[in-house]
């Protein structure tokens, strides 16, 4: 599966993910690596709970690295433009083997 | 081939040394590595790894060198690392595996994001004993009878999901460790362990932790 078919099946799958916003990071982008690594910020809780539940099943068959973070963290560390990190809707947009452009403004 | 088979054929594929890699079964892989012997390594899409589960992997792969969780977030018992450990079986992660093929240390090879961690506790002179109750918990008793249960956490920049992650899979911890040398916990995640009743620490202050008993 390439990194822009494990987006598209995120998007389509966890109905939450709407409520916060997620990435992509690491070899993932470049098809390479044992997992994908997935960065997802928003708020704690239960709007996390439901979406760690969701994202659960939508691993099942699929190597998923999630990392959650507060949007304090995200802001207060620069996560997501020191990794280069890529929203999945990006992702989701691009056709296989393309290369995909860091979104480092979001 | 169950999917996690063919993702760790992939990947053990590129490894340095690997000439061949074949399936064997529904659930391992044959690894052909140059210049050292053979590897059965089975690859497990177990969310969680009991000693029941690993016993059951072994009965059905007698010969297994390896017991590999693909998923990162696989959790491994206690119980199920000593059943490992004493039938000689190397246990961890793919990368885990990938870091040893190439050595020809995979039956003795353990989970490479705690085993250093667990060894620096078991060296560490203000230790008296020690359970390992998962592969990132363990419950030390100093020698001056204080008991720390402590949780493990490798991320390079702990979060405040982190601490609570550790405390909704294990329990309650005394002290949550950041074992990455360059990590850097977050402020939320320092609040978080406050909130939960546990510190959030780095080595230099777990050592003066245990040192001060």
């Amino acid at each position: 599966m390439s990194a822009a078919e494990v987006a598209r099946h995120l998007i389509k799958t966890c109905g939450s993910l709407g409520e916060f916003q997620s990435y992509m990071f690491g070899s993932s982008l470049f098809g390479i690596g044992s997992d994908y690594d997935i960065l997802i910020v928003g708020p704690s809780g239960e709007p996390l709970s439901r979406l760690k539940a969701e994202i659960r099943i939508a691993a099942e068959e699929l190597p998923l690295d999630v990392l959650y973070m507060l949007p304090s963290e995200a802001e207060k560390t620069g996560f997501v433009a020191n990794e280069g990190c890529v929203t999945l809707s990006q992702m989701a947009d691009c056709d296989q083997g393309e290369p995909v452009a860091n979104d480092q403004g979001d | 081939m169950t999917w996690q088979v063919k993702f760790a054929r992939s990947n053990v594929t590129g490894v340095a040394g690997v000439t061949s890699v074949e399936p064997e079964g529904n659930e391992a892989l044959r690894i052909t590595v140059q210049d050292q012997p053979d590897v059965l390594a089975v690859i497990s899409p177990a969310h969680r790894m009991n000693a029941a589960a690993a016993a059951r992997y072994h009965d059905q792969y007698p010969t297994m060198d390896f017991l590999c969780g693909y998923r990162t977030s696989c959790i491994w018992e206690g119980d199920a690392i000593r059943y490992l450990e004493e039938n000689k079986i190397g246990w961890g992660t793919i990368g885990t595996l990938n870091s040893v093929l190439p050595k020809g240390s995979v039956n003795s090879a353990a989970h490479k994001d705690f085993v250093f961690s667990d060894r620096l506790l078991r060296q560490t002179r203000s230790v008296a004993n020690i359970v390992r109750e998962f592969d990132q918990v363990h419950t030390v008793t100093l020698v001056s009878g204080r008991t720390l249960r402590i949780g493990m956490i490798m991320q390079y920049e702990p979060t405040a999901d982190s601490v609570r992650s550790l405390w909704d899979q294990f329990g309650a911890v005394d002290i949550a460790w950041n074992i990455n040398p360059n990590g850097r916990p977050t402020q939320d995640a320092i609040e978080a362990g406050r909130e939960l009743g546990c510190e959030v620490v780095q080595w230099d202050d777990l050592k003066a932790i245990m040192k001060k008993g």
